[in-house]
């Protein structure tokens, strides 16, 4: 009978147990849902990568023979070996390919969305399956694939995706994948003609006839001479991968870099993505879910509190403590285990499907899903169990008094010398309306502070996900308008000669930089990557410190550090950094002259002399240029133009995919915020229900008692803006600097129209939510209200 | 001759307001006999309803004892009070107190979850004249009929006593008539019926009138004379 007891009474209070409802579903569908996307992501890699066999290293040099691929398989703990020949092609309609020459493919192999697999004698090609799409390429299509003088026209044997290929750019200071425009393309090796490799080692040793080199070279094989550029390294064991790389290191003088792959791009952004997220995860769901706990908690309390007189009578009746005990945390078990699991459903197949779609349309990564983590059912539980306890709680207070005593309405705890302060003469002059809504504060400390605590968490999270676009629109700024004074950025082919590159600087000016790939080593003797800018662009690519003014670039007797790199290595100014560049066994020592702040790139950055003062040879990889470029496709001898519009619109591609996410956050925290202030709105009005009918008696009219209502709940929305602002300001400004992957450094910078908004935001939900309850002071029944109170 | 059910020895019951202690029962001995139908007088604040609520073993006393049969309640623990009010006591209140969410035979079927009744809900239903509102809730129903379900259900357990805290006061003189005859034939049926009133008129149809004022029993007397409840001009 008490079950049939229990759902009619929620049926009769059905608006505070929606809101119940509501906001535990919200809680627990923005923490699972997020924790889903982020899990999901995670084991949509991991998968992945097993299944495709992601490589352990990557050996980066030149011309790699077969001697070479045996060496390094020799080589105790390493497991398969794989060499390749990746250059930057361009196609017939000028969109850049990363082309991929390789021999087989047991590592880092293909993932085939549609045609056929690896194949080494088959003729084509296997294509990214994202550029594929993009620019609405099937399978059976031809494609046409320039590389230096070959000309190689391919059917598509394949749509792909390939494990080390989630994440591609065609150059680091683009941070959007422009799928159309580049992608990534596999060849067997066997494509690449004959008469290329011949013509080219002609060239080399300086042979113009081909009767002679066939009479010379009588036994070529044209295998034999090309020049594989990375070997593809699977290990054993991943912990004793720095022996490895030693031994590589010793043993084969043509290897210039090896990376672990967890220093690859494509792996560290989606790693990166995935660590951002784990933040997302603890500040934004966990602020969700804590508005949200506070919320029910106040509800749940007022729901038993207000059955008193049912309690006492069925104590009266002889119901035992326990079973009466029982009963009441039925209300909020059953409410909150529904709503759990409707939490737990719209959170994974609602944000974890979204978020993940999302994100899949930025990675190249298939069958991206989102997966139910152990940690969002044990929230559920929890949340279950708090609801519970809470109701055990209350319900065991109004228990412990006896049922003669809860038989009797609870006269409110009204303490004159708590409401003494508003005899003050101050308050003397004050409207009757504001000294009743001080006195009514006062007596409900605990409420006022569940409102004003549950809008300023909502106003926070409206502040965090306005600043965070107005942060990274002033990244944009900073990155495009200050920091790149240019509007071309050539990217040098590696193998240019110093006629060709002075007919460059002829032509675009001789505004340069290099960047070199170095290792620093600290005093303990650890080796960590990293860069150096080494530059001799002038006023083409320009520094700035901390605050963002601009500062001139280092002079030529040291070296400056980005502030974020010098804090996570706590550089001072004066300090030696030690470093060499990778292929080179040589160790430099530079002194840190100063420190510059870098939103992309946490590395170090000279001037071409200093270089030169260290006896290293400048050729620059990129040249920066003002002139127009925009009717010109290729230019020989350059691998890529990139148009500093086109990486701004990259990074605004970027930010819209973030603006998505952002709007989702937002229209939950209004939808929490909405059903919180109306929550505790109904509870306020609840209690002041008794009050507005002896007001009414006595003559007050709707419009002041509606005048008394909404003035207290627009107090605590203005209190709850004070604060949330700065608080919102904190929360970017925090997710900002711990949650964004190591290489970048951001930091909050919101603008006053996004305060504006938040503000004006909150306090109009907040207002419109009162003005709705209000009218129900139209409705007030006099004499049941005041009977029900006695 | 009738044995006394209730016997109260030197009952005080104290409450502490702030600092200050008040005195709602002083030292109070009464017997009261199996079946009677009593009445219980006294102007507000003289301590009807404290007396009421420690022979329900709603409330427990600060000294003396309440002797059930053979059972002092007064020396009773709270698990020990609660079987005591699941058995043998029903309550009826001013204001009725039945659950609003459940329809009156839900009310009253209720008692099956506390104690084991033979009685059946349907049956108890019509000894109240309400099986036609079986399926109604409370808030279908006016005050009588609100109250008629109240003492349905503490029929239902078949209790020794029934308390009644001002079981007429929120009705009509004509309902609270009908409400009494119901209790009255409680008390014929040997439950000894014991109602807390203001109404003296109440007194006219009881065996026994007490008294109260300022927490000590004023007169304890038999009526020698009890009207039927139709003799009374209410």
């Amino acid at each position: 009978m008490l079950y049939k007891k229990m759902f009619r009474d929620m049926k009769k209070n059905l608006s505070s147990f929606i809101t119940i409802f509501l906001m535990i579903m919200i809680g627990i569908m923005a923490y699972s849902g997020i924790e889903a996307y982020m899990d999901g992501m995670k084991e949509t890699a991991d998968k992945f990568y097993k299944e495709n066999n992601l490589q352990d290293m990557i050996v980066y040099g030149q011309n790699f023979s077969d001697n070479d691929l045996k060496t390094i398989k020799n080589i105790q703990n390493v497991k398969n070996v794989e060499r390749k020949l990746s250059v930057t092609g361009i196609t017939d309609n000028d969109k850049t390919l990363l082309i991929n020459f390789i021999e087989s493919n047991d590592i880092s192999k293909f993932y085939v969305v549609k045609g056929k697999g690896f194949e080494k004698d088959a003729k084509g090609v296997w294509l990214d399956e994202f550029y594929a799409k993009e620019n609405n390429i099937k399978v059976g299509d031809k494609i046409l694939v320039k590389y230096e003088e070959i000309s190689l026209k391919e059917e598509v044997l394949g749509l792909i995706s390939v494990p080390d290929h989630l994440y591609d750019v065609r150059d680091e200071s683009e941070l959007y994948p422009d799928r159309k425009e580049f992608g990534f393309a596999y060849l067997s090796i066997n494509e690449i003609p004959e008469d290329y490799i011949k013509s080219k080692v002609m060239k080399e040793m300086n042979i113009q006839d081909k009767n002679i080199f066939d009479t010379y070279l009588k036994d070529f094989n044209y295998k034999d001479y090309i020049v594989y550029n990375s070997i593809m390294i699977d290990v054993e064991d991943k912990s004793k991968r720095d022996i490895v790389k030693n031994e590589i290191e010793d043993k084969l003088k043509n290897a210039l870099a090896i990376t672990n792959v967890e220093d690859t791009l494509s792996y560290v952004t989606y790693q990166g993505e995935i660590d951002e997220g784990k933040t997302y995860v603890g500040v934004f769901s966990g602020l969700f879910l804590f508005i949200a706990m506070l919320s029910v908690i106040t509800t749940m309390t007022r729901v038993v509190k207000n059955q008193r007189t049912q309690i006492g009578t069925l104590k009266a009746l002889g119901f035992s403590n326990g079973k009466v005990l029982f009963h009441y945390i039925g209300y909020g078990f059953w409410i909150s285990i529904l709503a759990s699991i409707a939490g737990l459903f719209l959170g994974y197949y609602f944000i974890g499907t979204t978020f993940i779609n999302l994100e899949m349309s930025f990675f190249e990564i298939p069958n991206g899903h989102p997966e139910m983590n152990i940690s969002s059912y044990i929230v559920a539980i929890l949340s279950i169990l708090i609801v519970a306890i809470i109701t055990y709680i209350t319900g065991r207070s109004i228990l412990k008094e006896n049922p003669a005593e809860t038989l009797r309405n609870k006269v409110p705890n009204v303490k004159g010398k708590s409401l003494n302060i508003t005899k003050n003469k101050i308050f003397s002059k004050l409207s009757f309306s504001t000294i009743w809504n001080i006195r009514d504060v006062i007596r409900n400390k605990i409420r006022t502070f569940m409102a004003i605590a549950g809008v300023t968490g909502c106003c926070m999270l409206i502040v965090c996900a306005l600043g965070m676009l107005d942060s990274m629109n002033y990244f944009v700024k900073l990155q495009f308008k200050t920091l790149y004074n240019f509007n071309y950025k050539l990217n040098i082919s590696e193998n240019i000669t110093k006629s060709d590159l002075n007919t460059l600087y002829k032509k675009y000016g001789n505004h340069t930089s290099k960047t070199l790939n170095i290792e620093i080593k600290d005093k303990r003797g650890n080796r960590k990557s990293n860069n150096i800018f080494v530059t001799d662009a002038d006023n083409y690519v320009r520094f700035v410190d901390n605050k963002n003014n601009l500062i001139s670039k280092p002079k030529d007797n040291g070296i400056f550090v980005t502030y974020k790199l010098a804090q996570t290595e706590k550089y001072k100014i004066g300090d030696k950094v030690t470093w060499h560049i990778y292929g080179d066994n040589n160790y430099y020592t530079s002194k840190i002259i100063g420190f510059n702040k870098d939103p992309q790139n946490q590395n170090i950055t000279m001037t071409r002399k200093y270089l030169e003062n260290l006896n290293i040879n400048y050729n620059p990889d990129t040249i920066y240029t003002n002139v127009n470029l925009s009717n010109i496709k290729e230019i020989k001898n350059v691998e890529t133009i990139q148009n500093i519009k086109a990486l701004k619109d990259g990074m605004e591609g970027m930010l819209s995919m973030m603006k998505t996410m952002l709007v989702l956050i937002i229209s939950i925290a209004i939808l929490l915020g909405s059903i919180i202030i109306y929550n505790l709105g109904i509870l306020s009005y609840t209690e002041k229900e008794y009050q507005f009918a002896t007001l009414k008696v006595l003559g007050f009219k709707d419009r002041q008692i509606k005048k008394i209502f909404i003035k207290q709940n627009n107090w605590v929305a203005i209190i709850s803006i004070i604060i949330g602002l700065p608080l919102g300001f904190y929360l970017t400004d925090w997710l900002f600097k711990t949650a964004i992957e190591e290489h970048y450094d951001f930091a909050a910078s919101i603008t006053l129209q996004s305060y504006l908004i938040s503000a004006i935001g909150t306090f109009v939900i907040s207002y419109i939510v009162s003005k709705i309850l209000s009218h129900k002071i139209n409705n007030i029944d006099m004499v049941t209200s005041l009977k029900g109170n006695e | 001759m009738k044995e006394s059910l209730i016997i109260l020895k030197n009952v005080k019951k104290t409450y502490k307001v702030g600092e200050q202690e008040f005195s709602a029962l002083d030292g109070v001995n009464l017997k009261i006999n199996q079946g009677e139908f009593v009445v219980i007088l006294g102007p507000s604040g003289a301590g009807k309803s404290t007396l009421l609520n420690l022979l329900g073993g709603m409330d427990k006393v600060t000294s003396g004892s309440i002797k059930i049969g053979e059972n002092d309640i007064a020396k009773y623990n709270d698990k020990q009070l609660t079987n005591y009010r699941a058995r043998d006591v029903g309550f009826i209140f001013q204001f009725y107190n039945i659950m609003p969410t459940l329809t009156v035979e839900e009310n009253v079927a209720l008692i099956k979850d506390v104690t084991d009744t033979n009685k059946k809900v349907e049956e108890v239903l019509k000894s109240v004249g309400l099986l036609k509102h079986a399926k109604k809730f409370p808030s279908e129903l006016s005050g009588g009929e609100q109250q008629r379900v109240s003492i349905a259900r503490a029929v239902m357990k078949n209790p020794k006593i029934l308390l009644c805290d001002e079981p007429t006061g929120a009705l009509d003189s004509k309902t609270g008539a009908d409400v009494l005859k119901l209790l009255k034939k409680q008390a014929d049926n040997d439950t000894t019926v014991i109602i807390v009133t203001h109404n003296s008129l109440i007194a006219e149809v009881a065996d026994r009138i007490i008294r109260i004022k300022n927490g000590k029993v004023e007169s304890n007397e038999t009526n020698k004379h009890p009207k039927n409840i139709e003799e009374v001009k209410w």
